[in-house]
């Protein structure tokens, strides 16, 4: 089993970078959705329960809230290639269970 | 579909919703857990949502909250990402179970274990005080780990080192107790999805106090659980419809704020003082998450 201090670096670099993009991508949709939404309703009339004219502003949130939660799950899908490209079993192993347990979590909201 | 007892969001609401998530994301971050904790209770109980609206709501931003520091931490190499991927096996699946309990719970016995939970953040806060003086001595957690235990592959490979500005030195660990430390994820996963809030509140003690891992990596290794924890939650009551997006972008813009500025503060600000302070707040909301239930019992 290979565990240099080098293949450690390189995944927290690369888990720092995911983390950073994924909360800079999500909250960019998130504010341009907002400001789609008092774009068009201006705080008025504006209902938890989403009405017709709001649905891109909606639609937009609702996609920077995906990209938001998937992050993490992204996270792990590289540390899975990052410990396969230092050939460190046991932790591949650890990191597809994670990625399994997600995935059945995820399969449970498609049912 | 839950009908929320606020018909309008007014200007007001969408600011207070960001300042919530300000104060959550400012403090969670600093206190090492996902600030669930103050977005249930004020949501429920300020702003009167539905409790699973507000659990959703709660997930989605912790998730915000842990991303954002996580990024930061992971950057200074506190963050022990074997260590938490090994947790996860054990808190995801606590995660879906808690996320599908919620959903033949009533929101009344919801307040009530919220409650529960707060009372135990409050106890955890209040008496940290040990936990730090044990971060001054991490090298003697090097010597504790057991030969010939079938753990003891794993807890090799999961010691990790970082820079610790206090101590102005480089500080080295070994993880102990994985079974233990295995045990209570699981359990810190029920409580994210169960009850909204990240399990931070309980993983950091079991990673510093039963696993040995220093009270800075601790805080960090828990936020990188947290995130997927939470994310997992939250996908669960995304299935089930409770996730409103306009209650959710204001709470998400003001916890990635107070994330941000609550990291960086934690390297300035002593801990011990805001976690005896805010053990107390916890534990007067906790009172009054009782009194709710009481009410609608």
């Amino acid at each position: 089993m290979k565990n240099t201090k080098w293949d450690d670096d390189r995944l927290k670099n690369w888990a720092s970078l995911v983390f950073k993009v994924g909360i800079a991508v999500s909250l960019a949709l998130i504010v341009i959705g907002f400001i789609i939404l008092i774009y068009i309703s201006g705080f008025k009339d504006i209902q938890p329960l989403v009405r017709l004219e709001q649905l891109p502003a909606a639609i937009v949130i609702s996609i920077g809230i995906l990209l938001l939660l998937l992050t993490p799950i992204i996270q792990v899908i590289i540390a899975i290639v990052l410990f396969s490209l230092a050939r460190d079993r046991l932790f591949i192993i650890i990191s597809v269970a994670v990625l399994c347990f997600a995935a059945i979590s995820l399969a449970l909201v498609l049912i | 579909m839950i009908l929320c007892p606020i018909t309008i969001l007014n200007e007001v609401n969408f600011w207070a919703l960001g300042c919530i998530g300000l104060v959550a994301g400012l403090l969670g971050s600093m206190l090492g857990v996902g600030g669930g904790f103050i977005i249930v209770p004020i949501l429920t109980l300020a702003l009167n949502l539905p409790i699973k609206v507000t659990i959703a709501s709660s997930l989605v931003a912790i998730v915000a909250n842990a991303c954002t520091a996580a990024g930061i931490y992971t950057k200074a190499r506190l963050t022990n990402i074997k260590l938490g991927l090994l947790l996860e096996t054990a808190t995801i699946p606590g995660a879906i179970i808690g996320g599908f309990a919620a959903a033949f719970i009533a929101p009344s016995i919801l307040s009530a274990f919220v409650g529960l939970a707060l009372i135990y953040a409050a106890y955890t806060m209040v008496t940290r005080q040990h936990f730090i003086s044990a971060d001054t001595q991490p090298d003697d957690h090097l010597h504790l780990a057991e030969p010939g235990k079938i753990s003891d592959n794993l807890s090799s490979s999961l010691t990790d080192s970082y820079y610790d500005q206090n101590l102005n030195k480089v500080v080295t660990y070994k993880v102990t107790h994985i079974p233990a430390g295995l045990g209570t994820s699981f359990f810190a996963g029920i409580l994210s999805s169960l009850l909204g809030i990240g399990g931070g509140i309980v993983n950091v003690p079991v990673m510093h106090m039963v696993m040995g891992v220093p009270m800075k990596a601790a805080i960090a290794t828990s936020t990188f659980i947290i995130a997927i924890t939470a994310a997992a939650g939250a996908l669960i009551y995304h299935y089930q419809g409770h996730i409103y997006p306009f209650i959710i972008a204001p709470l998400t813009i003001g916890i990635v704020i107070g994330a941000r500025i609550g990291v960086e503060l934690t390297q300035k600000v002593r801990g011990l003082v805001l976690r005896r302070i805010f053990g107390v707040l916890l534990f007067l909301v906790a009172i009054l998450m009782f009194l709710k239930t009481a009410n609608a019992l």
